[in-house]
């Protein structure tokens, strides 16, 4: 009996030394590969880290939306990424991703908002640029909304589970 | 496709650990229960990935990857002296891929074409005195036997709607009577098992992970207990444990000095490699029979559960 419960205890050590192996595995690509994709607390520490001069953040937001983003990704190699993340200050789930990538690139991050289906794709004048507008529907038969535009050497991308009326406003508000 | 591939080659890595570790640490002797083990780690890899995906869509994310316990891109999108590690993946899932289209599957589909033109020189054993002498003594159901004129050492069984076991003359003169019975009672145990649609759905599952190079191993692994199980029913069958472990060192067992230094190509050192891994193999099974520990009774349900519990879970944060 005695025997039997120190084997549980081993099994136990053993998946605990698994785990840390994996996980020292997982952070030791990291020292090689500097500026790989990993989370940052704030805006502020993406621009210092990275050294990415120009970081698009809206300056409107709806109230629905919780400042600041939840979560912030970004990676410098092979090509910059920066992707924000935001919630719905009521539900808690995330009601806005923006992202912004070095033009070109092969970069879609739409696992948490994803548009099952397009009603209506129509190209949108922001503010001189010639942006892309599509509305559909997202899970849930949620409406969202996608827009996204060349802005220097970056592909914008924002989209949003609501209207496209809203997210309008929001990038036209990244913009000077 | 390339994160299903990617990932089930993972989770298969994470779980042959696991179930290694766990038959270690349990004291796992049962053919049985270890074959069970074994088939975690070649049936897991198929379905987790789409399991997972259909539990938490969002698991391929990269906020989910950021914080999983290991994500295999980091790995992959490395490189060295200009040359990514994700090819050096690719070459090895090539490699694997090729060692089982030749080793595995087409062997297989010749024994099973073979085995249907029954190309042999046959003759029913009942003709054959030694061996209906010897069969008499064995009270179950006796699949046809034939007798195959050949002097090399030759016993296998086919399987089918109509299964039959063939011995060759020159196997039936080095083994007496009792040697004979227990020799056929392992191939009656193997008809037995095939006769299982378990075992005919695993194979098919596993040709899927093709690619697999730990699915490859285990399953190599999975065989070689399903020959300890029939081991185990074949003592059952004529209570002589002793007997049938005297049958293999005479039918397989070749002592031989292993040196791979004295290897002089890389085709001998293979040969070489594959004859000392089938002799040490062979002599487990001898051993395993000499010392009486057959046993084929099963059970262990809640350490299987709880190692297969570990595994989902471990992995479900493997990306």
């Amino acid at each position: 009996m005695r025997k039997n419960f120190l084997n549980f205890i081993f099994f136990g050590i053993t998946i605990t030394i698994l785990i840390t192996t994996l996980k020292v595995l997982n952070w030791l690509p990291t020292v090689f590969h500097e500026g790989a994709m990993r989370k940052y607390d704030n805006i502020e520490e993406v621009r210092v880290k990275l050294r990415i001069k120009e970081v698009y953040i809206p300056s409107y937001f709806p109230q629905s939306i919780k400042w600041p983003p939840s979560d912030i990704f970004a990676q410098a190699k092979p090509f910059t990424a920066i992707v924000m993340e935001f919630k719905n200050a009521a539900k808690g789930d995330t009601t806005l991703i923006i992202s912004q990538v070095t033009a070109g690139s092969n970069f879609i991050y739409d696992r948490k908002i994803k548009m099952l289906q397009t009603r209506e794709r129509i190209n949108y004048p922001l503010k001189g640029r010639n942006a892309s507008l599509e509305v559909g529907v997202c899970v849930n038969d949620e409406p969202c909304s996608r827009i996204s535009w060349d802005e220097g050497e970056y592909r914008i991308n924002a989209v949003m589970k609501s209207t496209p009326i809203d997210l309008l406003k929001i990038a036209e508000s990244m913009l000077h | 496709m390339g994160m299903f591939i990617a990932q089930s080659v993972l989770h298969s890595l994470i779980a042959a650990i696991i179930v290694d570790r766990a038959i270690q640490i349990w004291g796992i002797g049962d053919p049985l229960v270890k074959q069970r083990f074994c088939l975690i780690v070649i049936l897991f890899p198929i379905f987790s990935f789409h399991g997972y995906q259909m539990i938490n869509p969002e698991r391929g994310a990269i906020s989910f990857r950021l914080n999983a316990i290991f994500d295999i891109n980091r790995w992959l999108k490395l490189e060295f002296w200009n040359i990514p590690l994700g090819l050096l993946f690719i070459l090895i899932l090539s490699g694997t891929t090729l060692i089982f289209f030749f080793q595995e599957m087409i062997p297989i589909l010749r024994h099973t074409f073979e085995s249907k033109e029954h190309a042999f020189h046959e003759k029913k054993a009942d003709d054959y005195p030694p061996i209906s002498d010897a069969l008499r003594g064995l009270s179950v159901e006796k699949p046809e036997t034939f007798i195959i004129e050949d002097r090399d050492r030759i016993l296998f069984s086919i399987m089918g709607e109509r299964p039959a076991i063939f011995l060759s003359t020159g196997l039936v003169e080095i083994l007496n009577s009792e040697e004979i019975v227990t020799a056929i009672a392992h191939e009656i145990a193997h008809i037995r098992r095939n006769k299982r649609p378990i075992l005919v759905i695993v194979f098919i599952l596993r040709v899927l992970m093709f690619f697999n190079p730990v699915v490859l191993l285990e399953f190599r692994r999975a065989v070689q207990e399903e020959e300890k199980i029939c081991d185990d029913m074949a003592v059952s069958l004529t209570q002589k444990p002793h007997v049938l472990a005297e049958t293999l060192r005479k039918l397989y067992y070749e002592v031989k000095d292993f040196n791979p230094l004295k290897n002089g190509n890389l085709s001998n050192l293979k040969d070489s490699l594959e004859e000392y891994s089938h002799n040490i193999h062979i002599m487990n099974r001898i051993i395993r029979l000499e010392q009486g520990s057959v046993s084929g009774n099963g059970g262990e349900w809640m350490k299987f559960i709880l190692t297969l519990a570990v595994i989902v879970v471990i992995n479900y944060f493997v990306v």
